[in-house]
């Protein structure tokens, strides 16, 4: 090795927590990626503390301060100080990668003893290789230093089916992530994602967004409840589209009421939730009593913004759901683009929150029973992955929700989706609420930065690699910067994600000139 | 003062003789109620013809009733629609607009931005400003809307018409309604009154930014689909609109075509001769005399070939009691007993080896050269006999003769003993 290049060197400590000392004017981060070199392989070390050593005791050091606060001594030095007083680095093993055949194992020697270790570079990393099919997150970071050249593909198929889980409190990057995500999702038909858009924050309405992508014209679909722009669908839902499946786990409806409701359903059919509107309490039908039927149709009645006009007709005043005429073929549109891998941004920011996760539900139904019985008639591996976009994910996968209420698709898919090729991009500020069973099943986490002890403490838990020693790396986790742990990765990688902007001015969209043939 | 609105009427589309003639009587119909009810103008937005060049018969009458249409002195204003359109040779259209007879609504011209900027026309005697785009094959739509300068259309003031060819996706009601639609944001907004042709029917709603979005629908018939609709009840006509500043009424006139009786035979989990049997019961139980009979038998059957479930007997049947069509639909129905099962193979000719291989066990023939190995290889032959393509300058009649001799042959069935 290079004696330039070296950093540190192994002075003990043991397996998973080695103690290497620094060699002066290195300046080693935590985080900052080693590489030690061996015979055949090199080892990537992660650095995860930093500590002072010195050669002088301590009540010694003590007693030079004081010489040279008290004394007014200005210039007491120590003889030869970088042999001194140093700085030790305590550091754990990664990933073996061996030479000849770019092959990456989980390491499970020590490096050699005094070995010498220097900071990782870009010809370290020729291992990460952009397979076909997948999806760009960022670049692997060592420290706070970013490797450009060593960018981390993920294989989407695999990542989206076995769900993803984006743990971050607010002002960490998380929307910049998905839209980085979404955007190489546009690329290709591989992959159809349903996203539920709370904040519209995805397509870009004002400013850069997803709708800058080359492809967007082909791969993107926007829908918004009111005054879309040129291009964008108006996203609106008739209510001869809601099933009484469809408030299961999503509404507090007690027992009573939803035998009623369904009761309703089974008579009615597709006009059921206008009659059972329209019927005065006293005159339920199926010995319903009054006082059941008045508070369902008060439920009813906030949820999807529904009253009675003058004549008596049912309307909603809702923006996304109609009670007439429109919205009778957006839930199968909807279903249909997805399934020919398109990306469908629903702007639901103006639902209030039951109202989204039933849009999202009536939505993720329908495709998740057309893909279960896609495997059924073997025609599954013909169709994309899906994966389907949920915020504050807690809502319909926290504990709460689902030891009180019944199962809702959300964590219908989270238990069963992989079999069926359909995912979720579940993102939370809050991993602790979320039940392990489900934290485990989520098999690709990217975690940004949180200063939450417990919410860490959740992640660590149910990583796909060790990460016990990282919670300090996680807390100091700055803006864009990420851990992916993965069964798909070799090892936990630390990684940046670039700034959204930054692609769209790279490759997004260029306004085009010249004429068009016009008949 | 008032408009019509009709399209899609899908001129030529007609093949049998007893429902050209309806065709022809619909067209007239509704020309002579325009006549009589003194409408100041017509709107036909798309598919007035089935194809650009439609047989001298179609151009004949059409020429007749145009003719009387522009001697009453109402302007007849029309963008082309998907069929009646081509982009490499002229319309008859185009015709009827070089005598005066209608006038092409679409004013369009290239910027250099790239955008597409599109004139209004305006309607003498009225003052409606009426600007549109034509509906155009292969999904050029889109692209067209896209780059659309929709700001100086909307800043135009006054009575504002737009005619468009394409399907709305706002607009759809049913869906089963596939193809290329888009949504409706990529029209211009604000416009009094937008007269879309593509849908087949009648259906005008209201959105924000866009008062009436309107298809009058076909007035007869312009897919094989639309008979059938009309035998279950679909109401076919035009539409008539008031207006003075504003849009004051939208009604719909229909206009009666022709008598229909439909059979809708449901065969899932039947036996082919029990659904033979409700056939021939349902058929005796109507008088098909100058009727369109359409018979539709959907389904899986649990016993049987879909052959055998015989419709060429009904057909002779209901035929010799006098009705004008038999229209026999038998796309949905499948048997369990024969269905195709899906098999995989890394390109092309494996898989077709592979799916003739899976399913061929399922044939109880007794000629060997039909089942088993050398089944799947006959099948292969024909399959590879039956794909050729048409060869240019081939006239069909040749092509078609061309290819069942060639399977024939494959088959080594002797064309002259069938």
């Amino acid at each position: 090795m290079d004696e330039l290049l070296v950093a540190g060197q192994v002075v003990g400590g043991k397996f998973g927590d080695i103690l290497i000392r620094q060699k002066s004017g290195s300046n080693l981060e935590i985080g900052d990626l080693m590489i030690s070199e061996e015979n055949g392989s090199n080892l990537i070390l992660q650095v995860f503390a930093l500590e002072y050593g010195s050669q002088i005791q301590d009540k010694m050091q003590q007693m030079m301060s004081g010489v040279n606060l008290e004394q007014g001594v200005a210039d007491a030095q120590f003889f030869e100080p970088e042999f001194v007083n140093y700085v030790l680095a305590r550091i754990k093993p990664l990933a073996r990668v061996y030479n000849e055949k770019g092959e990456v194992k989980i390491p499970k020697s020590l490096p050699s003893f005094f070995n010498k270790l220097r900071l990782i570079t870009k010809e370290d990393l020729k291992f990460l290789r952009k397979e076909k099919d997948s999806i760009f997150v960022g670049y692997i970071r060592t420290g706070s230093k970013v490797i450009k050249e060593a960018e981390v593909w993920l294989p989407s198929e695999d990542v989206f089916s076995h769900h993803v889980l984006i743990p971050a409190t607010t002002g960490r990057g998380k929307s910049n992530l998905v839209k980085t995500i979404l955007w190489h999702v546009l690329d290709s038909n591989k992959v159809g994602a349903l996203v539920l858009d709370a904040h519209d924050e995805y397509f870009g309405r004002q400013g850069v967004g997803l709708k800058d992508h080359p492809r967007a014209r082909e791969n993107l679909v926007y829908y918004t409840p009111s005054n879309p722009p040129a291009g964008a669908n108006r996203l609106t839902i008739n209510l001869q589209s809601i099933k009484p499946e469809h408030f299961e786990g999503i509404v507090d409806f007690s027992d009573a009421q939803f035998q009623a409701i369904r009761s309703y359903h089974w008579k009615q059919r597709d006009t059921w939730i206008t009659t059972l509107m329209l019927t005065s309490p006293e005159a339920a039908e199926d010995r319903i009593a009054a006082a059941t039927m008045g508070v369902i149709q008060r439920k009813m009645r906030l949820i999807l913004g529904l009253t009675k006009d003058e004549e008596g007709h049912l309307v909603s005043k809702h923006e996304v759901f109609d009670s007439a005429t429109k919205g009778f073929t957006t839930v199968d549109d909807i279903v249909k683009e997805i399934e020919q891998g398109k990306v469908i941004i629903l702007d639901t920011s103006r639902l209030g929150d039951e109202a989204e996760l039933i849009v999202g539900n009536i939505i993720a139904s329908k495709l998740f029973e057309k893909y279960k019985a896609y495997k059924a008639t073997g025609e599954l591996d013909r169709k994309p992955v899906v994966t389907v976009v949920i915020e504050e994910a807690p809502r319909v996968i926290g504990i709460d929700v689902l030891t009180t209420k019944s199962d809702n698709i959300y964590s219908t898919i989270a238990r069963e989706g992989r079999k069926f090729k359909v995912g979720l991009m579940a993102i939370t500020q809050l991993s602790s609420v979320i039940p392990r069973s489900i934290l485990a099943n989520m098999n690709t986490k990217i975690i940004l930065g949180n200063e939450m002890k417990q919410e860490r403490e959740a992640i660590i838990n149910s990583a796909s690699q060790d990460l016990s020693e990282d919670d300090k790396n996680i807390a100091s986790l700055d803006k864009g910067e990420a851990i992916i742990t993965s069964i798909f990765v070799p090892f936990a990688m630390p990684i940046k994600i670039p700034l959204f902007e930054d692609i769209v001015k790279e490759k997004g969209i260029l306004a085009q000139s010249g004429k068009t043939r016009v008949f | 003062m008032r408009f019509a609105h009709l399209s899609d009427i899908h001129l030529g589309f007609q093949k049998h003789e007893a429902l050209q003639k309806v065709e022809q009587q619909v067209f007239e119909k509704i020309f002579d109620e325009c006549i009589s009810r003194k409408v100041d103008f017509i709107l036909i937005p798309g598919d007035l013809f089935h194809v650009n060049i439609p047989e001298m018969r179609v151009q004949k009458f059409a020429f007749a009733k145009f003719r009387q249409i522009y001697d009453a002195g109402i302007p007849v204003y029309v963008v082309y629609g998907s069929h009646d359109f081509s982009p490499v040779s002229n319309s008859v259209i185009d015709l009827l607009a070089e005598v005066g007879y209608i006038t092409k609504v679409t004013r369009a011209t290239s910027l250099e931005n790239n955008k597409i900027k599109l004139g209004f026309l305006l309607d003498k005697k009225t003052g409606v400003k009426i600007a549109g785009l034509s509906g155009l094959k292969v999904g050029k739509d889109r692209e067209y809307y896209e780059k659309l300068d929709s700001e100086s259309l909307e800043a135009e003031s006054g009575f504002k018409i737009f005619l468009f060819h394409g399907g709305i996706s706002e607009m759809k009601t049913d869906s089963g309604m596939d193809g290329e639609n888009m949504p409706l944001s990529l029209l211009p907004r604000n416009f009094d009154y937008y007269a879309g042709g593509h849908m087949h029917k009648f259906n005008a709603q209201k959105f924000e930014n866009y008062e009436n979005i309107v298809y009058s629908g076909t007035p007869f018939a312009g897919y094989h689909t639309d008979l059938e609709e009309n035998a279950k009840g679909q109401k076919r006509g035009f539409v008539l609109v008031e207006f003075e500043e504003k849009i004051k009424n939208i009604e719909f006139v229909e206009i009666g075509n022709t008598n229909y009786k439909i059979i809708e035979i449901n065969a899932e989990n039947r036996i082919a001769e029990s659904v033979n049997k409700e056939l021939q019961d349902k058929i005796r139980a109507i008088d098909p005399a100058q009727q369109v009979v359409i018979i539709k038998v959907r389904g899986e059957m649990t016993k049987g070939k879909t052959a055998d479930v015989d419709v060429s007997t009904i057909r002779d049947e209901v035929n010799q009691k006098g009705a004008l069509v038999v229209n026999i639909n038998k796309n949905q129905l499948s048997s369990k007993e024969y269905s195709i099962t899906e098999a995989k193979g890394a390109n092309r000719e494996e898989i077709i080896t592979n799916v003739f291989a899976e399913n061929i066990g399922q044939l109880r023939f007794e000629q060997q050269n039909l089942i088993g190995e050398q089944g799947i290889q006959l099948a292969k032959k024909l399959l590879a006999g039956l794909v050729l393509q048409k060869l240019e300058n081939e006239k069909s009649a040749d092509y078609i003769s061309r290819i069942k001799e060639n399977a024939f042959g494959i088959l080594g069935v002797d064309t002259n003993n069938s």
